[in-house]
């Protein structure tokens, strides 16, 4: 069937493609270019929707914080998720995982052993968790769709066995402290400090290591990157391990935000992290990611359901609206040039 | 059979895509109740003219007549309404229905016009496949569950399922055994005495002697011959009208013959076989040798590759490089060892196409440019920038998106890969696929100059001129053994042609 | 994924409780138990008490104990069983799948358990099981999320969601009054169950006689810690100043509190609901903005016990001047203040 001339003919309209804004010099892994713009100005139309519709609430210094700080836990484990799908994967999982850690933090045991116990206890719950999942995933051969959703529900039953239901109620004073206005540092609390670390870090991995150039391999065409001598299976591995440990990090902001630890945690954050990373300009289907999409994505959602709460208008719309931007974004992404689905 | 009308006459086809021009004026003739064989290499448009007459494709310009009226096959149940059916070398069958559902998929027995009575497509599949010979297959049994052979059974009875007049088969022969292909000259042999006319496509020459009446061949998307009789037209003279080409390849200059037999090998295979693919193979690569591999599809080329490769595991046997042996199975074992593969799919299995040419350059070398897993972008750039320098990539420019290259480019994206990790070792193969003639050359003389430099290449092509004016020595497979060695020079294309069609699939 | 999320788990969904119809209740009794019926008669009321009787079976099947309420339902009925030396509790595996749920009752039912206690999953799906209880002759007790039909249960007991807000909308009106242009904002519970609903009308109805209040705000969480603080968070930026806060969970409300206290504001009263042992040690030490909280009282699953038994032992209640146990049995929701609250705290939940 494939002839050699007809594979010819599939090069030839490339010259076509070529005249789409690839500018020389500009790096491809900056990724949207015109998306991130594009979504830098759907945050700005909101940003001046708030302004005009809550002018005294939406633009004052506390509220910034409160949105920043709103972002911040669910922007961690986004972050997590972002090196996950650009790798081609799915982490269905980070919800429950957010959820366990944060029980298991909380118990009254670990709770005996102070902070470092309680940082401890959640980062090494969501790298077990994820260690868990890249091992099913990359040497079980599962789905990442069937192994994730596995771990989802016993990571959520496991949390529901710890607590048997209960709110465990936090109370380490240095773990509170944290979440209070007092300790913000130079007007920034510690908790978006913490979201912005992961953040840099996060697109200095992606962009700058051989861990991230493998990652987008893996995602842009796992084949080729075997067979380019990448242990594709290794790099799954890491993955995982990385959006497990988010999740630990997730879950520990998570108990200063909320000063306890619930099973019910992280309800839905599977599906509010892929919906960020998406239309933050992160393929769904691999092989390029954007941590500044995915931070921006997170930033849209959190500002859309502030202006919301400032105007005292209902769930329901707020979802609704919620649903019409992922939609709106995704038929962006088809048009853009780089669409290529 | 001459005086009556023709059942189908096709005049004048031609069909262009994008850059290529598939076929370029074809005539073909076929009566009522004659097994017509169409012959011609990979590329010469068979594929693309059997697509226009199923209705997949639709031709730029020439005439269909249809039992002595023009007709326009639309769409494929346009053509399946007219009573042509095609049954694909690939099979187009859903694993996981029925073999009724499957045979009937599309015009199911419905009863109310929309209730399917199963009972019904069920009784007629069995019918279809006791008038097959294989009885035995269940039509319940799920399509998946069946052997290549039986589902080859399936794809035919659903042709037969239609009211059908002409059968078009697409390499019928290369997945079954022995047995079963003198099954399938018998149900040949039947439908062609109902009046079916069918339309066989194969590579096997003596196959056509045993079941074509006559044979229309192709090159490179023009019919050279049409309604040559299929037992008497003598074998080189098919060949030299299947290769006559207009097209004037170049190749750079060889080495005298026997320069490298001095050399100790840099890789060794011996008696690497995988069951169901190829036989035991022994070769040796020294360095600055191009050996060529040649044979059709399916005589496991990419096969011995990937293999050595470690991109599949042998069965037995093992590959040594510089007389160590390698880790089997193992890509990155290969790899470390020094041995580079330019796949066969290029995009499938080589590039990544969201990317620029610096990051597919640097891909297998990314350590190098690394310290604790931090990238200095700066070297890495520089040192993709000079490998795409060196084998004259356009544009000279590792930041452009791979995608918008020529392939002959994005294939010197690969070879750079390989140049950048300084390997010893190069397997390519179908270089030159979807490389246009002209940009052909260019690569020929990249691949030889890599040799001159102290590579080892071995070299895979369907394109046998290729492999002769390129390669030192050559290796003609066919069906999973070498069945011939000798020195590029000795060897002529008419000569590895007979060499590969001959004889029969078991030999 | 929709994990039934605890919270509908836990409250009930209450309509039509008022439409029992006695009649029909009378027709399943005696054809249940004639012979039982006719002794009552005779002996003038029994009315069940602590003193050891006939030995009774009760099954009972619950959903899965996902949350702090519901842990307090199971521990509640276990340790009133405890205290009968004629109670046997069949307790069988909590589970939020109606299907398994519905298995669950059918296995209790082939046990020839004497009197059923049911917490259904969900009401509507699990009435078809109740009937069939009822058919075999097994008397149900229906805890708190109704069944469709009153065929399905003997008798029904359970909370009070328009109650709650009527109480908590009282409170705040009384505690307000005299206060000019007072304001009160409303963090609900999961807006999609209907009990979210009744506790946000009761509320308004309450609030409706007082006439200086006005309710500036409302947002939905989700019965969740976490939505409770980012909710409340959210109400605290949008609200400089307010002068009380009805907060539909006791369990959102830790998260509520929690942003309450992160932005440093004490210029409100705060009313919880459904009686957690956290919010009742705040309002016991005074300090907290939690003023009071209403109830909705997990030692229904208890009292359902005690109905169970009565009627497996063909008697009374006490205190009431008929022979049959009602056949529907609403609690009330009371107020839990600092006044009072120690009288609470044993009953509150974790």
């Amino acid at each position: 069937m494939t002839q050699p001339t007809t594979a010819a003919q599939k090069d030839a309209p490339t010259s076509a493609a070529k005249s789409v804004g690839e500018k020389p010099g500009s790096g491809p892994r900056w990724g949207g270019d015109v998306r991130t713009l594009s979504l830098l100005g759907v945050l700005a139309v909101l940003v001046a929707v708030g302004g005009i519709t809550a002018p005294d609430e939406f633009l004052a210094t506390s509220n910034l914080q409160l949105v920043l700080t709103q972002a911040s836990v669910i922007g961690v484990v986004t972050v997590g998720m972002t090196f996950v799908i650009t790798s081609g994967g799915i982490d269905l999982s980070v919800g429950a995982i957010v959820a366990l850690a944060s029980v298991w933090a909380t118990t009254v045991a670990t709770q005996e052993f102070g902070f470092a116990g309680i940082l401890f206890t959640a980062l090494i719950v969501g790298v077990g968790c994820g260690l868990v999942n890249g091992l099913l995933i990359a040497y079980g051969r599962m789905v990442p769709f069937i192994a994730t959703l596995a771990m989802l529900a016993s990571a959520r039953g496991l949390a529901l066995q710890i607590t048997d239901g209960s709110t465990q109620i936090v109370s380490v004073e240095s773990v509170l402290d944290l979440g209070a206005r007092d300790s913000y540092i130079l007007g920034v609390p510690p908790l978006v400090l913490i979201f912005a670390a992961v953040t840099l870090v996060g697109w200095l991995v992606l962009n700058r290591t051989t861990f991230g150039r493998r990652t987008v391999a893996v995602g842009g065409n796992a084949e080729a990157a075997r067979l380019a001598g990448i242990d594709v299976r290794r790099q799954r591995l890491y993955l995982y391990l990385l959006s497990g440990l988010c999740c630990g990090i997730a879950a520990f902001m998570l108990i200063v935000l909320a000063g306890s630890g619930q099973n019910t945690n992280g309800n839905l954050y599977e599906l509010d992290a892929i919906a960020a990373a998406i239309i933050g300009g992160t393929l769904l289907s691999g092989g390029r990611g954007t941590i500044i999409g995915s931070v921006l994505g997170v930033l849209v959602f959190t500002t859309i359901t502030n202006i919301f709460a400032l105007n005292n208008l209902e769930t329901a719309v707020q979802q609704i609206a919620k649903g019409a931007i992922i939609v709106a974004a995704v038929l962006v992404q088809r048009r853009s040039p780089h669409g290529g689905t | 059979m001459a005086p009556r009308p023709p059942l189908l006459t096709m005049s004048g086809i031609t069909k262009s895509f994008p850059g290529v021009r598939a076929l370029d004026g074809v005539d073909l003739e076929v009566q009522a109740g004659e097994v017509h064989c169409l012959l011609g290499q990979n590329g010469a448009g068979k594929s693309t003219l059997i697509k226009v007459l199923a209705g997949a494709h639709q031709p730029d310009s020439g005439e269909i007549t249809w039992r002595g009226a023009p007709v326009t096959l639309g769409s494929p149940v346009a053509a399946m309404r007219l009573g042509i059916a095609t049954i694909y070398q690939e099979l187009d069958l859903i694993e996981g229905l029925s073999v009724a559902e499957n045979v009937f998929l599309g015009h199911e027995p419905t009863a109310a016009g929309f209730v399917v009575r199963a009972s019904a497509a069920r009784t007629a599949t069995a019918e279809l496949l006791k008038r097959l010979g294989h009885a035995e297959i269940d039509p319940t049994r799920l399509v998946g569950e069946l052997s290549a052979a039986q589902q080859q059974i399936v794809s035919m009875a659903r042709a037969l399922s239609h009211e059908v007049r002409l059968i078009v088969m697409d390499e019928p022969s290369a997945a079954l055994d022995p047995e079963e292909v003198d099954n399938l000259f018998r149900i040949v042999g039947d439908l062609t005495s109902d009046g079916v006319a069918v339309v066989y496509i194969s590579h096997r020459l003596e196959e056509i002697r045993r079941i074509g009446d006559r044979v229309t061949v192709l090159k490179e998307g023009r019919s050279v011959a049409g309604g040559l009789p299929a037992e008497s037209t003598p074998t080189h003279e098919v060949v030299a009208l299947m290769t006559g080409r207009n097209v004037e390849y170049v190749f750079p200059e060889r080495p005298a013959a026997g320069f490298a037999a001095e050399r100790a090998p840099v890789l060794k295979v011996e008696g690497l076989s995988r069951r169901g693919e190829f036989a035991p193979v022994d070769l040796e690569l020294r360095p600055g040798e191009i050996v060529g591999l040649a044979g059709l599809v399916g005589s496991g080329r990419s096969e011995i590759l990937e293999t050595i490769y470690g991109a599949r595991k042998p069965d037995r046997g093992r590959v040594l490089v510089d007389g160590t042996p390698l880790r089997p199975g193992s890509v990155r074992a290969a790899v470390g060892a020094g041995i580079g593969l330019a796949p066969e799919e290029r995009k499938a299995q080589a590039l990544l196409m969201l990317e620029s040419v610096s990051s597919n350059v640097s891909i297998s070398t990314l350590s190098r440019f690394a310290r604790a897993g931090w990238l200095d972008r700066r070297t890495e750039r520089a040192a993709t920038h000079e490998a795409v320098r060196e084998l004259s990539l356009r544009p000279d420019n590792p930041d452009a998106a791979i995608r918008t290259l020529s392939g002959g480019n994005q294939q010197k994206a690969v070879l750079a890969r390989w140049l950048l990790r300084g390997c010893k070792v190069l397997l390519l193969d179908e270089p030159t696929r979807g490389v246009d003639i002209g940009a052909r050359a260019e690569l020929y003389a990249v691949i030889r100059r890599l040799a001159d430099e102290g590579l080892a290449v071995l070299l895979v092509s369907s394109e046998v001129p290729e492999v002769l004016g390129l390669a030192d020595r050559v290796l003609v497979l066919r069906e999973g053994s070498v069945v011939h060695t000798a020195d590029a020079r000795e060897l002529d294309e008419h000569r590895v042609l007979d060499l590969v069609m001959e004889g029969s699939p078991t030999s | 994924m929709p994990e039934t999320p605890a919270s509908t788990s836990r409250r009930a969904l209450l309509f039509g409780t008022a439409a029992v119809s006695a009649g029909a209740l009378l027709t399943a009794c005696t054809s249940n138990e004639p012979k039982e019926q006719a002794q009552a008669a005779d002996n003038a009321a029994p009315v069940a008490d602590d003193k050891p009787g006939k030995q009774v079976t009760i099954g009972f099947a619950g959903p899965q104990a996902d949350h702090g309420w519901l842990n307090a339902i199971n521990s509640n009925a276990k340790s009133r069983a405890k205290k009968y030396s004629d109670v046997t509790l069949e307790i069988t595996e909590g589970s939020n799948d109606t299907a398994q749920q519905i298995g669950q009752v059918q296995t209790l039912i082939n046990k020839k358990v004497d009197v059923l206690v049911i917490l259904p999953a969900d009401g509507k799906a699990l009435t078809q099981v109740g009937l069939q209880a009822m058919r075999a002759g097994i008397p149900v007790v229906n805890l708190d999320r109704v069944f469709a039909s009153p065929q399905a249960y003997r008798c029904w007991i359970g909370g009070d969601n328009y109650g709650m807000g009527l109480n908590a909308g009282h409170y705040i009106g009384e505690q307000l009054k005299g206060k000019k242009n007072a304001k009160v904002v409303e963090l609900a519970g999961l807006d999609n169950l209907e009990l979210t609903q009744q506790r946000t009308k009761g509320f308004d109805d309450a609030l409706k006689n007082y006439p200086n209040i006005r309710k500036v705000a409302r947002q939905a969480a989700d019965f969740t810690v976490e939505s409770g603080q980012a909710k409340m968070a959210q109400l605290l930026q949008a609200q400089s100043s307010f002068d009380a806060l009805w907060n539909h969970d006791d369990d959102q409300g830790v998260g509520a509190l929690r942003a309450i206290d992160q932005a440093g504001r004490d210029d409100f009263l705060m009313v919880g609901g459904a009686g957690a042992k956290s919010a009742m040690d705040a309002i016991k030490s005074g300090t907290s903005v939690l003023k009071a909280t209403v109830l909705y009282p997990p030692t229904m699953a208890a009292s359902a016990i005690d109905l169970a038994r009565a009627l497996g032992q063909a008697k009374g209640i006490g205190g009431l001047a008929e022979f049959e146990i009602p056949s529907s049995l609403t609690l009330y929701s009371a107020v839990v203040t600092k006044d009072n609250v120690d009288q609470y705290l044993p009953t509150g939940f974790i």
